[in-house]
């Protein structure tokens, strides 16, 4: 498969983010400008101008009609994803990590760094329906016990029952989302050795999958947070998705940003590396980014994905149709 | 060949030790150097002000490289520094924190100046301290040639906290005292070794007589020859150290290789057969002289082949637009003397190629270090001709890479 490169970002990119339908694709990145991309031929739609900072991730809404986006200048905006016009601006005294909007996008949780006296947290914020009655007010607010540890990824469990967060203390937990409640976290002795980087849940909620800095992946239930799986590479795994279609994950990583120039040409190892879900085998590896990769989404209809990396690149990839005949 | 390295003396490893190690002295003598030897493995950890931790979190960083760890406390803390690092590992933003550390926000007067070799370069630290700076809300200004005296003059005079110049252009604000210098207490050397070479230093010494008496000094580069060094000794007070051994210098992460093209006739060809491979990414070709450039940009315009060019002699206007669609990505292949050779940082430059071998040895390492960039890898190619063999031979002695002949399946690399 030959890869379609899109250029628009000056900086790393960070993180990227298909629309249900599959037709559209944000990617953000450090350079302030979060981009909506054609998810077909790659070609620019537009862009999102308003924050000052790096941007860390985004969520966009059931009907594609609303984008929110969480960055380092210690704010969330809601924006029109039609007119990129600016809505509304969520301001934490914190950098901004993650977004995500709940099932019916009427609520929304994100995540901020620790800064200065303020800790790590997981704030809920309510979604008005009409961008003139939106209000800042948090729902609920949630803390982990270090609250100097980074919460790099919190999102919404089934039917918006639990939140789900992990990060750099290397813990995962399932929070009640109506009372705040800590139901579950994950076990030390099988769980990750380090921060987890990255979360991707299944299309039906039933599992999700966490990537770490620890050079695995896990997959896990989202009910019992029972771990089902563990995919091993060799490189710190920064970015994870799951194929909608097939058995198939998908980890993307390389070694640390500020240890890539310094070291061997042949230590990067900046390939997406595809796995069989089940047998927990690697299938192959797609090669590219001159960075490491930093994001990864699969195209909800399975039949495409999208790698962003350090090197400032989106890199989409239709698949073969040999990717659909796979043995193994 | 005029300005051909006589006889390879330029790259004489022993010769370079030997200089280097009598100017830096044996461990434990009483040195000119203060041993400085804190390391703070995150920017929580370093005590900045609310409002630059908070400029520099926005933008982007998340923990500090190598150099940072070591470089931005001893400056904060006023002493005078060297500090030298490899190319694209974070030197810039360890002086635009250490002085945004020590500014005075509420006395708008320049408190620092930062000289920088080019105008590309000058800007580009100014955008850095601008962003950086953007919470405690910092004014800066870049004073360069080739742009408005008068509207530097204007800017001038409303007032700016920092100045990022260049050296001809500062000293003359500075001597029409447009630019005053009694509130200056940071002055800062960027790529200080080409700043304190046969072309610059008599400006720099210029300007320094200009400054304040007890002025803090920051002097930064990739390459520190003991030329630079024993140069620093005349105004720099018991400064902190960081460096680094010439055979560490190199970068591993970049892939350098050669093209044995046998004669100067041989090298257009040779390009023009790369060329695809140019454009996937984007690509810097070093040439030596601005005539050369014009030269190779009009072959390669001549064979349908799609380049953008910048040099010293174009008007200024002309360069800033180049330079800017080259950082956009509207253009992929750029060709270029050493006027880009230092400190130009552009996120998707994967290939350098080195049309002709730099005249300066250090410019080898500057070059090739316009790619890989911090986080990520890079490959650089030199052109060599029968003529070149020794000097070839001998960068790869003196910095202790590598240079392997170049594969047939280049494109696969980047």
């Amino acid at each position: 498969m030959r890869p379609i490169l899109m250029k628009g970002h000056e900086r790393p990119l960070t993180f990227l983010r298909y629309n249900r339908e599959g037709d559209l694709l944000f990617s953000c990145a450090k350079d302030h400008t979060p981009t909506l991309w054609f998810a077909d031929n790659g070609e620019r739609l537009g862009t999102y101008r308003g924050h000052n900072g790096a941007v860390w991730c985004c969520d966009v809404s059931r009907d594609s009609s609303r984008l929110i986006t969480g960055s380092a200048d210690q704010t969330a905006k809601l924006w029109d994803v039609k007119s990129g016009k600016e809505l509304f601006t969520f301001k934490f005294n914190a950098p901004t990590r993650s977004v995500d909007f709940a099932v019916g996008d009427r609520l929304a949780v994100i995540t901020t760094d620790h800064f200065v006296d303020r800790t790590a947290a997981i704030h809920v914020k309510r979604i008005a329906e009409d961008p003139e009655e939106q209000d800042a007010e948090s729902v609920l607010v949630l803390h982990c016990p270090d609250g100097k540890k980074r919460i790099n990824r919190a999102v919404w469990g089934p039917l918006n029952q639990t939140i789900v967060s992990g990060g750099e203390d290397k813990v995962i937990r399932i929070w009640d989302a109506e009372t705040g409640k800590l139901l579950k976290q994950s076990d030390e002795e099988v769980g990750h050795k380090k921060d987890i980087t990255s979360l991707c849940k299944a299309a039906d909620d039933s599992h999700f999958l966490t990537g770490s800095l620890d050079k695995t992946a896990k997959l896990w239930d989202m009910r019992t947070l029972t771990l089902l799986k563990t995919y091993t590479t060799v490189v710190p795994v920064n970015a994870v998705s799951l194929s909608p279609l097939l058995n198939h994950v998908v980890l993307g990583g390389g070694q640390d940003a500020s240890a890539v120039t310094t070291t061997d040409h042949r230590a990067g190892k900046f390939e997406a590396k595809f796995y069989d879900k089940i047998l927990q085998e690697e299938i192959g590896g797609v090669k590219g980014h001159f960075g490491p990769i930093n994001a990864l989404a699969f195209n909800p209809d399975g039949k495409s994905f999208s790698s962003g990396g350090e090197d400032g690149y989106v890199r989409l990839h239709h698949f073969d149709s040999d990717y659909f005949n796979i043995k193994i | 060949m005029a300005g051909m390295a006589s006889d390879g003396t330029q790259y004489d490893p022993r010769q370079f030790d030997t200089k280097m190690n009598a100017i830096l002295g044996e461990e434990g003598e009483e040195t000119f150097y203060t041993n400085y030897d804190e390391v703070c493995d995150s920017f929580d950890a370093m005590e900045l002000q609310p409002d630059l931790l908070r400029g520099i979190y926005a933008y982007g960083f998340e923990k500090p490289s190598a150099i940072q760890q070591r470089g931005i406390i001893p400056f904060c803390k006023g002493l005078d520094v060297i500090q030298q690092a490899q190319s694209g590992t974070g030197k810039t933003a360890t002086f635009c924190s250490g002085v945004l550390q020590q500014l005075d926000i509420s006395l708008v007067q320049c408190q620092a100046l930062v000289l920088a070799p080019t105008r590309e370069l000058a800007q580009q630290i100014e955008k850095v301290m601008r962003a950086l700076g953007d919470y405690l809300g910092v004014k800066a200004q870049a004073c360069v040639g080739g742009t408005s005296v008068r509207e530097d003059q204007r800017v001038l005079q409303s007032g700016v906290h920092v100045v990022v110049g260049t050296p001809g252009r500062v000293f003359d604000l500075l001597r029409r005292q447009s630019l005053r210098a009694d509130a200056i207490k940071m002055f800062v050397l960027d790529e200080a070794d080409e700043m304190l070479s046969r072309g610059f230093k008599d400006q720099i010494y210029d300007i320094f007589q200009l400054l304040p008496s007890k002025v803090q000094v920051g002097v930064f580069s990739a390459t520190m020859p003991p030329e630079a060094l024993e140069i620093t000794r005349k105004f720099m007070n018991k400064p902190v150290r960081i460096l680094v051994k010439r055979d560490e210098l190199t970068l591993e992460g970049i892939k350098q290789f050669y093209v044995n093209v046998d004669k100067e006739e041989w090298k257009l060809e040779t390009l023009c057969d790369l060329y695809e491979t140019l454009a996937i990414t984007q690509s810097v070709i070093f040439v030596n002289t601005r005539r050369k450039v014009d030269w190779l940009t009009d072959k390669m315009r001549s064979r349908d082949h799609t380049v953008s060019a910048t040099h010293g002699d174009m008007d200024q206007n002309t360069r800033d637009i180049i330079m800017r669609e080259f950082r956009s990505g509207s253009s992929r292949v750029l060709i270029t003397t050493d006027l880009l050779a230092r400190g130009i940082d552009v996120q998707q430059v994967s290939l350098v190629i080195n049309f002709d071998l730099p005249t300066q040895p250090e410019n080898y390492l500057h070059r090739i270090g316009r790619s890989g960039r911090f986080g990520r890898k890079g490959v650089a190619i030199n052109f060599m001709t029968s003529e070149d063999e020794r000097m070839m031979a001998d960068i790869q002695r003196f910095y202790n890479v590598v240079v392997e002949e170049l594969p047939s399946n280049v494109a696969d690399l980047l």
